[in-house]
């Protein structure tokens, strides 16, 4: 028989025997299964959030903040410095024939996050006419845009499901003033769902924000024109501003949001994979020694000592990768669009959906296969040095 | 001499699904305090299940079993334990020693039912050990001894906590015949010198020739042999 | 030889089976060890220096709008108001924006120390100088060790809301002490400097404060209190919100995500599949001793016994694992504890509550897996036993 025939049958053996040790044999795939659905869940969330993060930069809008503030939060924009942005190499041109710029001002506002039923940070927006024209893929899509000069909001799709204190039509008290929900928007995949929006010089007004805003969205005519017009913006002495593509913004947000999977996710991951590897190691031994005689025989007829490793390897991995293939299922019906919110850069809530992708899933799959490896090697040199008589001896 | 052992009519039947099989039917048996019983008849004649109703390790349908006066087919199971441990041995063909423990420990077994101090155990241990002329073995696994050697840490251990009665079970079936010859003249010693009353079965007319006397047992019926 | 030793001696019939499952269950306990005592660590972070009798008066809109400064009079002339001090979050740092930022507040000096003595402890003569020095800051021990700070020295504190008329967007500060906690484990990385100091340099925001803190007469008295705080602000273009300051803390924490629900979710994850591990291969090893089993049955021992020694070998051997685990993760913790991160969550090291409760877990879990072949141990009749294998 040729090698190749050896091992088949071998691993054929090995795998038909599985059922001999069920509850053992299916305590490693429900092991394996819970590593990949706990380190998945991290990753889809991790993933959800940076879809969401990339998902709102657009490539050719410029966003101008003051030169050294980290976040819209901290930034000061002038009308004088917009004026100036106008200026720039490669503005587009608006509708009504002027730069293409939304000057913009975020302030924080209590909302209540419904899983815990506390306060959170929200971002009350105040944009102009060109607020959605630099965000293209918000729409309304219950009720109606907020008249400009009153005290009417827009509300965030993404808000409105991790959010309570914003349902449409509600009455809301910010100080002294009352304003009024007329809208919801949806801007799938972006930051911008987690926001509300209202009249820029009305926020200005009931807020006591004079003159400022905080950043400007500025529409260029092509992403090919960004790098000049960064540069305009970093040489023109009188701006004090520092000007980047949108897509650059939110990319350097997502960075951080990777620590969370750096320092939690992967490292919670490896140690229940190494629990779960410890107890695929004992299975796999177990298999090793309840064919003992099984495998001294094959070698007194003459198959070798490899096709026995083989077969315990196989063995190992086909545990592993049924595992996998649960943990992905558990994941892909239990957390995945699943949706959650946490505190961005803005200080403010971001909502998103935990969501699975091809490469993570190929992480977690990886690190499945690695148990199964590892866990199938060790017992496999055993097999494969079963000595052939043995099987006489017992 | 009194009775140590006495059968009365015992009825023992096993069930097999719908089936049930009889065994014993009106088993009358009486042992002396003292004696050296060998039990032997053909495979599947009862000789185990006799032991087991013996040794309280099973239950008899109805009938009585007498000890040493006292009647121990009403216990229950606890008191059936403690009975057990106070007053028989057994020696299986197997010896079923515990692996994970040397031969010391397997004979010090029985003695933690009793409440013997540490220092009177080990002394009954060494006393047991040397009986059987293992002492030097003491620190010896099961695996790390011969059948024999094996078989005489259990009789060991049978006879550590100083029971009046010894059941074996083919106690040499898996014994060549010096090494058999041996452990049944360590039995007949018991027998002898220490006034153990033995009940052992087995196969082999040779080892019935170290028992006082033997009985055939054939369909759950006694014939008596007597030598 | 007592029980336990003939149970000490069963748990390690094979030893590489129990060493692997000691790892499975050392692995769950670390799991346990560490996310449960960083969720513990969180939570009295949010109430560490927060005392019954002390509320926050935040502006109605977000904490992070500013209240009118003559609040802070207003307040105070609340019955059953004892004391007030007000505070501006700063968003310091110090020379590098991205990693070097830390909790910042401008405070007034006076008031505030009279509240926090306790929290910011100096020397008598710390607080004096602090007091005196206008451009006094006083700075917390583990941030002074971070960055080799001295008392006397005058440092640039950078802020990244404010800036200066003059276009600087850092203060220059003089130690005026470095302070430490209550208890020693207290996270100490924040600086409290002058207020007026502040308010007369900035260019906007003046004459603005973020939050006032309340001292109420006892603590009964803090929901009439706060209701009469709000009360007076109704309707005012700076409606307030006064809460307790644990409230207040709490939902702060909140906002970064329910690390509650996330640490139960992995730690049962972790736990349900050890159990999975621990249990069916206990069944399997149990079922090679079958016959061990009947053997000391035979010889006596009550079914009862039994099946202590059989759970016993069980809650052995998961004791085993979560001591190792545990001590772990409390080891791993102290070392958090140094770490420039770990610092800022205070006192990380494992409570008594965790280390008990990861005990109290073990012991369960032991019970748990040892039931299905301990009680096929008691169940099991002799003849049975016997005949098998
Ligand atoms: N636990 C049991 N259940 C059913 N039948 C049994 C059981 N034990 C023994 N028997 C039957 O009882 C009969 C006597 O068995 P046993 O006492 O073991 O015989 P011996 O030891 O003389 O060979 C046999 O027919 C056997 O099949
Ligand atoms: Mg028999």
């Amino acid at each position: 028989m040729s090698l190749l025939n050896q091992t088949g049958s071998v691993i054929a053996m090995n795998v038909r025997s599985i059922p001999q040790r069920l509850w053992m044999s299916l305590a490693t795939v429900g092991s394996i299964a819970l590593v990949v659905a706990v380190l998945l869940g991290f990753l889809a969330l991790a993933n959800g959030f940076n879809q969401t993060l990339k998902g709102s930069g657009a490539p050719d809008v410029a966003i101008a903040l003051r030169d050294g503030s980290g976040s819209e939060l901290n930034s000061v924009v002038s009308r004088e410095q917009i004026d100036l942005l106008g200026q720039g190499p490669g503005v587009r041109a608006g509708p009504d024939g002027r730069p293409l710029i939304s000057a913009e001002l975020v302030l924080i506002v209590d909302g209540i996050k419904k899983s815990t039923a506390t306060k959170a940070n929200m971002p009350l927006r105040g944009i102009g006419p060109n607020g959605l024209l630099v965000r293209p893929q918000a729409k309304i899509t219950q009720g109606r845009m907020f008249a400009p000069g009153s005290n009417e909001i827009v509300v965030g799709a993404g808000l409105l499901r991790e959010f309570s204190g914003f349902e449409l039509g509600k009455t809301l008290r910010f100080g002294a003033q009352t304003w009024k929900v007329v809208g919801v928007f949806e801007a799938p995949g972006t930051v911008f769902e987690s926001e509300l929006w209202a009249d820029a010089p009305v926020i200005q007004s009931l807020f006591n924000r004079g003159s400022t805003f905080q950043t400007a969205r500025v529409g260029l005519t092509s992403p090919a024109a960004m790098p000049a017009f960064v540069k305009y913006v970093k040489d023109e002495q009188r701006l004090q501003l520092k000007a980047q593509s949108e897509q650059t913004y939110f990319a350097d947000q997502a960075e951080r949001s990777g620590l969370l999977i750096k320092y939690f996710g992967w490292p919670l991951g490896i140690i229940m994979a190494i629990g779960a590897l410890a107890g695929a190691l004992n299975t796999m031994y177990a298999s090793v020694s309840s064919r003992a005689a099984e495998i001294a025989t094959l070698r007194v007829i003459g198959f070798s000592g490899f096709s026995a490793f083989i077969g315990t390897m196989v063995e190992a991995l086909v545990l592993s990768a049924l595992g996998a293939l649960v943990g992905v299922a558990i994941c892909a019906m239990g957390f995945n669009g699943l949706s959650a919110s946490t505190l961005g850069a803005g200080f403010t809530q971001v909502a998103f959906r935990l969501q699975i992708g091809p490469d993570i899933i190929t992480q977690a799959v990886t690190l499945a296969l690695i148990i199964g490896l590892i866990g199938g090697i060790f017992p496999g040199l055993r097999a494969s040095q079963q000595r052939p008589l043995l099987a006489l001896a017992t | 001499m009194s009775a140590l052992i006495q059968l009365k009519n015992v009825k023992k039947t096993y069930k097999r699904g719908k089936e049930s099989i009889t065994i014993f039917d009106g088993l009358n048996l009486t042992i002396e305090q003292g004696d050296f019983v060998a039990i032997m008849g053909p495979s599947g004649s009862g000789k185990t299940t006799l032991l087991n109703l013996l040794g309280g390790t099973d239950r008899s349908d109805s009938g009585e079993i007498n000890f040493d006066g006292e009647r121990i087919d009403g216990y229950n199971e606890g008191q059936l334990a403690g009975w057990r441990a106070r007053s028989v041995g057994f020696i299986f063909q197997f010896y079923n020693l515990m692996p994970v423990l040397n031969a010391a420990q397997n004979v010090e077994l029985p003695l933690m039912l009793t409440k013997l101090s540490a220092g009177k155990r080990r002394a009954n241990v060494e006393t047991a050990l040397k009986i059987v002329g293992l002492w030097d073995r003491a620190k010896h696994r099961p695996k790390e001894l011969s059948g024999g050697q094996q078989q005489r840490v259990a009789i060991a251990r049978a006879i550590v906590s100083d029971p009046k009665f010894l059941l074996c079970d083919e106690p040499t079936g898996d014994l060549d015949r010096n090494t058999a010859n041996d452990i049944l003249g360590t039995l007949q010693q018991l027998n002898q010198e220490m006034g153990k009353t033995i009940v052992m079965v087995t196969h082999d007319p040779e080892a019935a020739r170290f028992a006082k006397r033997t009985l055939h047992l054939d369909k759950g019926v006694f014939a008596e042999v007597t030598q | 030889m007592t029980d336990f030793d003939l149970v000490w001696k069963n748990l390690f019939r094979k030893p590489l089976r129990t060493i692997l499952l000691t790892v499975s269950i050392f692995m769950a306990f670390l799991i346990f060890g560490i996310l449960t005592s960083l969720n513990v660590a969180l939570d009295r972070a949010s109430e560490s220096g927060s005392a019954s009798n002390r509320l926050v008066v935040s502006n109605k809109i977000n904490f992070t709008q500013s209240m009118p400064y003559a609040y802070v009079n207003r307040v105070a002339a609340i019955p059953g108001v004892t004391a007030v001090t007000y505070q501006n979050w700063f968003g310091a740092y110090y020379q590098d924006q991205r990693t070097s930022r830390f909790v910042g507040f401008a405070v007034d000096p006076e008031t505030y120390m009279a509240i926090f003595r306790d929290e910011a402890r100096l020397t008598d003569a710390e607080r004096q100088a602090f007091l005196t020095e206008r451009t006094g800051v006083i700075v917390g021990k583990s941030l002074a060790d971070r960055y080799g700070w001295k008392v006397g020295q005058t440092i640039p504190i950078s802020s990244n809301i404010y800036s200066q008329a003059n276009g600087r967007r850092s203060w220059d500060m003089k130690i005026s002490g470095i302070f430490t906690g209550a208890k020693p484990t207290d996270p100490t990385t924040a600086i409290y400097f002058h207020y007026d100091y502040m308010n007369e340099t900035i260019t906007f925001e003046r004459d603005q404060v973020g939050t006032i803190t309340v001292v109420t007469a006892s603590p009964d008295q803090n929901d009439q209190v706060a209701k009469a705080i709000d009360a007076n602000f109704a309707n005012s273009p700076a409606e307030t919100s006064t809460v307790d300051e644990k409230t207040f803390s709490r939902a702060f924490l909140k906002q970064a995500g329910d690390l509650n629900f996330i640490v139960t979710m992995v730690v049962s994850a972790a736990f349900a599949a050890i159990l999975m591990i621990v249990s069916t291969t206990l069944v399997s090893a149990m079922r090679e001793r079958t016959k061990e089993i009947g053997v000391m049955k035979t010889l006596g021992f009550s079914s009862p016994r039994v099946l202590r020694m059989v759970l016993g070998e069980a809650v052995l051997l998961s004791s085993l694992g979560a001591v190792l685990g545990l001590g772990t993760s409390a080891f791993i913790l102290t070392g958090l504890s140094k770490s420039p991160v770990g610092s800022s969550f205070g006192d990380l090291s494992m409570s008594p509550v965790v280390a008990l409760s990861g005990l109290a877990l073990a012991v369960s879990l032991g019970l748990v897996t040892g039931a299905i072949p301990a009680l096929s141990a008691l169940r099991m009749s002799i003849i049975e036993a016997l005949n098998r294998g």
